[in-house]
């Protein structure tokens, strides 16, 4: 993707998110549903990488946000328009993820994500406690859901408008500054980078698209209650995508989103522990003997090509 | 008075077995910057070991301890031989090896938790091992957490005692300050990594069979210790020891006062708070100078 311009890749995605667009009245129901899920993976990985792969700040807090987009549509049904909904649940997780930025940002590497990691069950348990203590209950129904294909069309926007915005930040003054901080946070400031406001836009920002997932997808459960929404499953697949596409790049946690949602669909119902047995053993492997991702293969061998021809 | 008393003890109970698991963790990141999210997995297996040898073999509990310690010490050589060895040697900065250390141990905690899983299945197991009051000055405290506590205690006291007092303490001491430097003045780190780490792992193992003896253990159990482990090794100091064993007393204290005076539901809201407070006003730790 570095190879094409800005132009060119916008291009490309509009296209293939028009194409995309007129799924749900060619494909079967199952189909559809796999397509969905690889939708919703490919924009948590792709936002996820927008702000993590450029900074190398490890964030593990997707969950929380998809988590408390998902609570704001269990709150809103059927009193707001669900795209409205959609929309303040991203807004909710970015403002959520602003004020925690604000407060540990400046904390780098293990301390960061040890922070993020437990943010998931932070919101989980305070959301359980709300609940139980104001609402007498722990989960919520969603009656009367939205038709498939209007949360397949949210979803793919939702999708579609993280991988343009990726391509945007990537693209600006903006996306320098943060692999500028990636790179060398001391350096970035003394060149004039500001750091603190750049990382937490940018992680407000990524925020979003998890927060507008999870209140978009949460519609497709019926019954929404904390240890569902929360799963700490979703947060590491989306993780895990990202890193195994490679995090700096955008194509890279597109195609491993969808890859890795073909093999969660169709192997984990089938084989609930030994998949992730598998899962666990491979994101293992990966680290230790590709880091960078396959997308690091791909730009290995471009390189080659490169002094080939020289 | 006796209730407080009582409270207290809970707090402190708790607190000694926060402390022996974040040592562990804290050792190992100290050492190495490993930052082994998969913590509370081994502590799982020790505590399905001991659960194992009592139901299957009528091993007593306290027994079974030390062969605990040494198997877990055991899975700790091989996992770092395996995993970190190689992030270790190829990473090129503190802050590669923390991120993909992270990685590995989730990995290693999706492995772990989902093999246990399969081989022992989701439910809640248990045994009843010294499940009666003991009555000390009009404080009724059940014996097997005295038991526990005291074990747990001990545990850390010697840890901390192996680090100040032998010559293997003070070698890890000095790779904690300077690897380099460490390693200039002849200290073998491509010896003592991996010792360090089956030693975190032992903890871990220890840990996970104390806890066994006093509640009912499944495969998910490690989890929420991972986090307080971390929670723990937070406020007393990444790297600090003594900060790891104050640090786990003190959560122990607030969350059964906190717990007391709120909601037994608020328990991890307690600890991030806690948490919170302390990164934003001493990120550093509390004990560290």
């Amino acid at each position: 993707m570095s190879a094409m311009t800005l132009a060119a890749s916008l291009r490309i995605t509009l296209l293939a998110t028009l194409a995309l667009a007129a799924m749900p009245w060619l494909l079967s129901d199952f189909a559809l549903s796999l397509t969905l899920s690889c939708l919703m993976y490919t924009g948590l990985a792709v936002s996820w990488a927008m702000f993590c792969g450029a900074t190398n700040y490890l964030s593990l807090a997707t969950s929380a946000f998809f988590g408390l987009g998902a609570y704001v549509t269990a709150w809103a049904f059927g009193d707001l328009p669900y795209l409205a909904i959609v929309l303040l649940g991203g807004a909710c997780a970015a403002l959520f993820a602003a004020l925690v930025g604000a407060a540990v940002l400046h904390l780098r590497g293990a301390y960061f994500a040890v922070i993020t990691f437990g943010l998931g069950e932070l919101v989980r348990h305070a959301i359980t406690y709300y609940e139980k203590s104001v609402h007498h209950t722990v989960g919520r129904v969603v009656s009367d859901p939205p038709a498939a294909e209007t949360v397949y069309l949210a979803v793919l926007a939702i999708a579609a408008l993280a991988v343009c915005t990726a391509l945007l930040v990537r693209h600006s003054r903006f996306g320098l500054a943060l692999r500028g901080i990636g790179a060398d946070e001391g350096r970035a400031e003394t060149l004039g980078v500001n750091a603190r406001l750049a990382k937490a836009s940018a992680f407000a920002l990524s925020a979003f698209f998890a927060g507008a997932l999870g209140a978009a997808m949460a519609v497709r459960w019926t019954y929404i209650d904390p240890p569902a929404v929360f799963n700490p499953f979703i947060g590491f697949q989306t993780v895990l995508i990202a890193m195994v596409g490679g995090a700096q790049t955008i194509i890279g946690p597109i195609v491993s989103a969808i890859v890795f949602s073909l093999l969660t669909e169709f192997l984990r119902l089938r084989f609930p522990y030994m998949f992730l047995i598998i899962l666990g053993a491979m994101l293992i492997v990966l680290v230790l003997y590709l880091p960078g991702g396959f997308a690091s293969l791909i730009e290995r061998a471009r390189q080659r090509r490169r002094k080939a021809n020289a | 008075m006796s209730f407080w008393i009582e409270l207290a003890a809970t707090g402190l109970i708790t607190g000694g077995i926060y402390a022996v698991v974040a040592l562990g963790l804290n050792l190992q990141y100290g050492l190495m910057r490993v930052m082994n999210i998969s913590h509370g997995e081994f502590l799982m297996l020790g505590a399905y070991l001991t659960w194992l040898a009592y139901t299957v073999l009528g091993v007593n509990p306290l027994l079974s301890l030390p062969f605990v310690a040494v198997a877990l010490f055991a899975v700790g050589v091989g996992v770092y031989w395996l995993c970190f060895r190689r992030i270790l040697g190829s990473a090129p900065s503190v802050e590669v090896i923390e991120a993909r250390s992270l990685l590995v141990g989730f990995g290693l905690m999706f492995l772990v938790q989902n093999l246990a899983y399969l081989a022992w299945g989701a439910d809640l197991r248990g045994y009843a091992f010294l499940d009666h009051a003991v009555d000390l000055g009009g404080v009724r405290l059940m014996a097997n957490r005295l038991v526990v506590f005291g074990f747990a205690v001990a545990a850390s006291l010697a840890l901390l005692a192996l680090l100040r007092y032998t010559l293997i303490g003070k070698a890890v001491r000095a790779m904690m300050q300077s690897s380099t430097g460490a390693q200039l003045v002849g200290i073998d780190t491509a010896t003592l990594n991996p010792v360090v780490f089956g030693l975190g792992l032992a903890l871990a193992g220890v840990a996970g069979a104390l806890l066994s003896m006093v509640y009912e253990i499944s495969p998910g159990m490690g989890e929420p210790y991972t986090v307080t482990a971390l929670i723990v090794i937070t406020l007393g100091g990444l790297g600090s020891a003594i900060g790891s064993l104050l640090g786990g007393i003190l959560l122990g204290l607030v969350e059964a006062f906190g717990m007391h005076f709120t909601s037994p539901s608020l328990k991890m809201l307690l600890s991030y708070g806690v948490l919170i407070a302390v990164l934003l006003a001493r990120p550093q730790g509390l004990f560290k100078r």
